[in-house]
Order: structure tokens, then sequence, then C-alpha cells
């Protein structure tokens, strides 16, 4: 499974790295998560990461980042490796 | 009694107190006064009342600062981001609160509080850093002066911390105009009440938070349960995609029924704003879409109404900003007669850059721009700058000298009433204001959005219950059995909307999002759902409405009751807008008339259970909802009406 950031689409809200911790934590706490959002309101760019603790959301039925994600920013690609990556649009 | 409920979840859990007088900072729990008042905006003015005499100014000392986040922020709860920024307000000695989104609130939640409350006033500039458990009040030398973007860049680099949110003041609030904002984000203002001119008296240039911790709810899986049928909701519900895509029809449409409603034109000389002037302004081609470069969202947000904003062309070119709403174009547009695209994008831009109220600005300078217009002054009084009608370097270069004082704007910059009273010549009638607060708001069209600006607590400003008609009004099936234009049960949904913002301010969730006009997709169903689930006590809808929205509302106004002296009187529109009506467009003839609101007053004061003919609070009204205190103090004033 490979989650795909679309940068494009992206409106940096934050909302798949809350959920990431959530998954990780069972509470909310964006500093646990796998994923990393920050953008820069001066000139909108953003800047996504996912870090090495993603674990494809073992145990759920789906990848939690992309099922909130009502941007359709984050796409789950099934049959391909997990890929970790840092991405920005600035 | 549902305040006497222990809340198990969605607290940080402590309310911070900084004293810049003494240098001190220290903390208390959240929980007791949560379970008063839900949370958020609840507690603000809660502490506010309780600690606040009566005889204190808002410039003086005593005067407290207050930031209250919403109680289910940090949380999934879609559009939970938002904080209730309060204070004396500067314009009317009352109470005064402005709400921010963004994404401050949820990094003090991660740091551990509730709310931020700041005593006292600092000798010299500072600013506060929030770490966690870390607190420090340190010298803000280095950024004083500089323009809230400039600020933003400035800490950050000095800081080395991308990921710190900062909420601050820029050259407006510590110039003390009255009309200033507390920025957040860099774009996105609490602008009502002049907080910003309150955190400048305080010498407080900002407060950076980076918070590590974390948010737990009383029982996760039932939490999100509620969470995934919002989503579903909200992908359901048809104008979320609008707001995504662009906000508002404004964009798209210009014979939208919003232009005849809600647009006031040159200063109040009329609510119709022609056609071409519409197209000009927001054609797709030429107009302000085609300035939007990308749009953005708040945390945790999925409506996403934020327009990121290029000015690629013209005497603007190289601006950049977030940011253009619906009073973007009731205030700098229609109301200052300006249709020139770049022109109101840089206003706003600049409005925010230099830490300004944009009502403020809309309001005032479209007030001096009538009195020149009617000889009322002159270029002596502009040196030299000719306020007509469509100057776009005029409104530019009057936004500036607001915010650094400069000639007119000095004079500006110390209250428009005050202004009034100095320029004289019958000057004050063509001022809109509520109690002193400019408004942009109109009066004559829709009539419960008009009795929602009178009414309002925090005065002359529209989110405190204003409706629009039944088409645009709560949760689907709509619509609503009334028309925005007629004065038919316009009390009864204005006291609707009022509570469920009552509501979303003491939980936190944007009102986008919420039950006002816009994607709107939650419900009260959801609400209590969200505080069931999450905070662990047990409400219902009714619950919600009756108990702690009220409550949320009495304490404001028996803060304005004990503050100054409004009565019943003050809540009826502008004279202007009695006497002079709509000239042009459909609703041409239109009037605020003065019996019709009357009696819309008073069906209004009966669904709160205050007193008809003062507009006081009675006794059963607060001691029904558990306010004994609070009817003490006002029955000390003789203003608490003994029997309903």
């Amino acid at each position: 499974m490979k989650i795909q950031w679309a940068k494009e689409k992206c409106y940096a809200c934050g909302t798949c790295q809350l959920i990431c911790s959530y998954h990780h934590t069972g509470s909310f706490w964006p500093d646990c998560a796998s994923i990393k959002v920050l953008r820069n309101p001066q000139n909108a760019s953003i800047k996504w990461k996912l870090d090495s603790t993603c674990d494809q959301c073992d145990g759920e039925p789906e990848a939690l980042c992309a099922k909130y994600c009502v941007y359709s920013a984050l796409i789950v690609a099934a049959d391909q490796p997990s890929e970790i990556k840092e991405t920005t649009d600035a | 009694m549902l305040s006497s409920q222990v809340i198990k979840g969605c607290l940080a859990g402590k309310i911070l107190r900084v004293n810049l007088s003494t240098d001190s900072v220290c903390t208390e729990d959240s929980h007791p006064h949560a379970a008063r008042t839900l949370g958020g905006r609840g507690i603000n003015s809660l502490i506010m009342l309780d600690e606040i005499d009566p005889h204190t100014r808002w410039s003086d000392p005593e005067n407290l600062l207050c930031f209250g986040v919403g109680s289910l922020v940090g949380t999934m709860v879609p559009g939970a981001c938002r904080v209730d920024v309060s204070s004396m307000s500067v314009f009317t000695g009352g109470k005064g609160s402005a709400n921010v989104g963004g994404f401050w609130g949820k990094e003090l939640k991660y740091a551990g509080y509730d709310n931020v409350i700041i005593q006292g006033r600092s000798p010299k500039p500072v600013y506060i850093y929030i770490e966690d458990d870390r607190v420090e009040i340190r010298d803000a030398g280095f950024i004083w002066g500089q323009t809230t973007f400039a600020t933003e860049e400035i800490l950050r680099r000095e800081l080395g911390d991308d990921f710190i949110r900062i909420a601050l003041i820029g050259p407006a609030g510590e110039n003390q105009v009255r009309g200033s904002a507390v920025m957040v984000d860099t774009a996105r203002a609490a602008g009502g009440s002049g907080v910003g001119c309150v955190m400048g008296s305080k010498n407080l240039k900002a407060i950076v938070v980076r918070g590590h911790g974390n948010i737990k709810v009383a029982d996760p899986e039932r939490f999100m349960r509620e969470v995934d049928r919002c989503y579903r909701q909200c992908a359901e519900e048809p104008h979320a995609p609008i707001m995504r895509k662009s906000l508002t029809n404004f964009y798209t449409d210009p014979d939208f029924e919003g232009w005849d409603k809600i647009m006031v034109v040159r200063n109040g000389q009329d609510d119709y704003w022609e056609r071409k002037k519409r197209i000009k302004l927001m054609n797709w081609e030429t107009g302000v879409p085609s300035l939007r470069k990308g749009m953005r969202a708040c945390y945790v947000c999925p409506t996403g109404c934020q327009s990121y904003m290029e000015i690629d062309r013209g005497a603007y070119a190289g601006t950049k900003g977030e940011g253009f709403w619906v009073n973007t174009i009731m205030g700098n547009a229609c109301r200052m007669d300006q249709d020139d695209p770049e022109t109101v994008v840089y206003s706003w831009i600049l409005t925010n850059e230099l830490g300004l109220d944009a009502d403020y600005v809309g309001s005032v300078l479209a007030w001096v721009f009538e009195l020149y217009e009617k000889g009322i002054i002159t270029d002596k009084d502009t040196d030299g700058l000719s306020l007509t009608w469509g100057n776009g370097s005029a409104f530019i270069e009057m936004i500036k000298r607001l915010a650094y004082r400069k000639g007119l704007g000095d004079l500006l910059a110390d209250g428009a009433v005050e202004a009034a009273q100095q320029i004289d010549k019958g000057s004050e009638y063509y001022l809109c204001h509520m109690k002193g607060q400019p408004s942009v708001e109109p009066f004559r069209v829709p009539k419960g959005w008009g009795l929602a600006v009178c009414t309002s607590p925090v005065a002359g400003r529209h989110l405190r219950g204003s409706t629009l008609g039944g088409n645009r009004f709560g949760p689907r099936p709509r619509p609503a059995d009334f028309n925005a234009t007629d004065y038919k049960r316009q009390a009864y949904y204005t006291v609707w909307q009022a509570k469920t913002k009552e509501l979303e301010d003491n939980l936190g969730i944007c009102n986008y999002c919420g039950t006002w006009s816009g994607a709107n997709f939650m419900t009260l169903t959801n609400f209590a759902e969200f505080v069931n689930a999450g905070m662990g006590i047990e409400v219902t809808e009714n619950n919600l409405m009756e108990h702690f929205a009220a409550v949320g509302r009495n304490l404001e106004k028996a803060f304005n009751t004990l503050h100054t002296e409004m009565t019943r009187k003050e809540d009826l529109p502008p004279l202007r807008f009695r006497e002079q009506p709509v000239k042009s467009g459909p609703y041409k003839g239109a009037l605020a008339d003065e019996s019709m609101y009357n009696q819309m007053l008073d069906e209004f004061y009966q669904l709160w259970g205050w007193d008809v003919k003062t507009g006081f609070q009675t006794r059963a009204c607060l001691e029904g909802l558990g306010l004994h205190e609070i009817a003490e103090k006002l029955s000390k004033q003789g203003k608490l009406i003994e029997s309903k």
C-alpha cells in the first residue's frame, strides 16, 4: 500500500495528521503521527511528510488519512509498496 | 444539576494566567468553569464577570484579555478550531469578544491549556512564549513596530521552529488604534471589540505557542462514530463543495440574492450596488476570482473556505496573502463603492498586515468619504487627499494613516463616535455604529439579520444570530417558514441562531460547519453527541439550547448591564436606517421601521426571558440558569427585574 499526496488538491487542514495520531495512540496527539503537515500562510506553500512510523494503518479496514481527506488529496495505491517521503509544493 | 457533572474528556485541563505587571505566571483547573459553560468563550465571560470591577476602563491594567479555546478543539470534530478573544470592548465599555479560526487554538490545547488570561500591563513591549509547561514573558523590542507578516517571519526565524503558532498584533494594535485585531496565522483576525487595541495597551506583541501533548475523549469509539456521521452529512450537503470551491455565490453570480439583501452601499446611502460594478469586481477573467491562486482550510475543517490571493498585475503586483470573505465585499467594496478588484484585495491584505479590523476600516472610512462628499470635511482635513467614491489610492492611503495615526487617521483611531463629536456639523448621523462599535451591517432589507446586529452583546456585528430567510436557515430540510425581508417570526429564528452560536463558540466549532448559513452540515444532535461522548457528561439538545446556550448569552448580557448604561433603546438600528429608505434596486423603499423593530424586540426579549420594557434580565431567568451570584450583582446596581 502506498500513500500518495496530491499537492494540488491539498487544503492543508491537518486532518490526515490528526487521524494518524489517533490510529497510533487512541487519542488526538499530532506529535505522534506519522504524517506532518506544515503550511506557510504567506505564500500558501505546503510541506507534507510521511515518516517511517507509518504502518499502513495496520488493523484498520482502510487507510485513515485517505478516508478522512475530503479534498481527495491522499490516494491509496493498494498494490504498491509504501514509500517514505517528504514532499513540498514550495 | 447539569453544571455539577464531572467532565472526563476534551479539555486540556488548565487555565493559564499571565500577569504582565508582576511578571508572573500561574495555572488553575479549567474543569469547574467548563462544567458551568461548556468552555471557550463561556469561561472567559465567567472570569471577566467575576474579576473585572464595573469602574474599570478598557485601557486599565485591571482589564483582562482572555483567550478561550473551544472545548472540542484538538479533536476530530469537523471545523473545531475556533478561539474566542474576550476583553472589555474599547467601543462599548461592555463585553468585548472576537472569534477566530486557524491553528493557534489547537496548539494551545496540545500545550495543555484551554484558556489564557492576561492580566496587568508590561512596562515594556513583551511577547509570551508557551511550550507545554514552559511559559516565559520575553522582551519584544526586536519585533515592536513590525507588521503582522514581518513579525511572523522574524519570530519563526528567531525561534527556529516552523511548527509554532502565533497570535499577535500589528502596528495598529501597538498604536492603540481602537479598531485593531488580534491576528492569527497572518490572515485570520479576531477583529471585533478592539481586542488588538487592548493587547497593545498591555504592551503585549504576541503569544507564541507550541504544544506537544494530546487531547483525550471520554469514549473514543462513540466519539468517532459521531465524527463519521458528520463526514457523511458533509458529503451529502450540496453547499459544502460550493464553499470549498469558491466560498460563496458572490464569486459566481452577479444576481445572487445576497447582493441585494446584505450589501450597504456608499456608507448607507443605498442598499443596492449596480450590477456592472458587481461584474467588474467578481468576474472570472479580470475580477477577484482571477487573483485567487488556491484554496486553504483551517484546522480539521472539511469546508475549506479560505482563498489564497496573489496580485499579479497593476499597482499592487507582488502582494500575496490569504483571505477574501463576504465581509471583504460588504466593507471594502460596496460600502466604499470600490469595484477595482486589485484595490479591494490589496486593501484587505494590507488591513491584515497592519493588524486592523476590516469591519472597522470599511465602516469608518466609508463614513469619512461620505463626509467629504457632503462637504462636512474638506481637503484641509484630509491633507489634500481626495476622498471621492472609488478613489482606490485614497482608500489605501487612509488605511495606512489609520494604522499609523497620521492626520485624519489619528482622529479616527481614537474612536469614530469621538471623532464625530470633534468634527460635529451633523456628522454623527452618517456614522453607522451600534453602541459605539462601528458597523458595516445592513438593517433595512434583511430584518432578522438587522435584529441580531442590533441585539448582539458585542454590538454591531452579525454573527450572534443573524438570519437571511428560511431557505438559508438551519438544518435540512429547508425552507423554514420565514422570509429575510419580512418582520414576521424573525425574533424566534434569531434567538435560535444566537443560541446555536453560543454553543459553537463554547465548543469551538466554526459556524460554516455548524448551524449557520454556509456548508452548515452539523446539527444540535451532533453537538449533543460530541459533548456526551467526548466530555463524558450527559446532555440533550434541549439542555444545550435552554441551559448552556442561555447561560453563555446571559453572562455577556449581564456584563454589559453592569458595565454600561445600555438599555432597550440602544437595541434599535442607527437613526439613519430608520429614516432614510433604500433608494434603488429590488428593495427600493425598504426601511428599518422603528415600530416593527420594536415589535421584534418585544418578542426577542420574551424569548430570552428578559424584561420587555427595559431589556434588563430577570431574577427568574438568571436563577433558573443557576446564575444566582450574577442576579445579586445586578440587583445591587438596581438593574435586575425581580418579577418576570
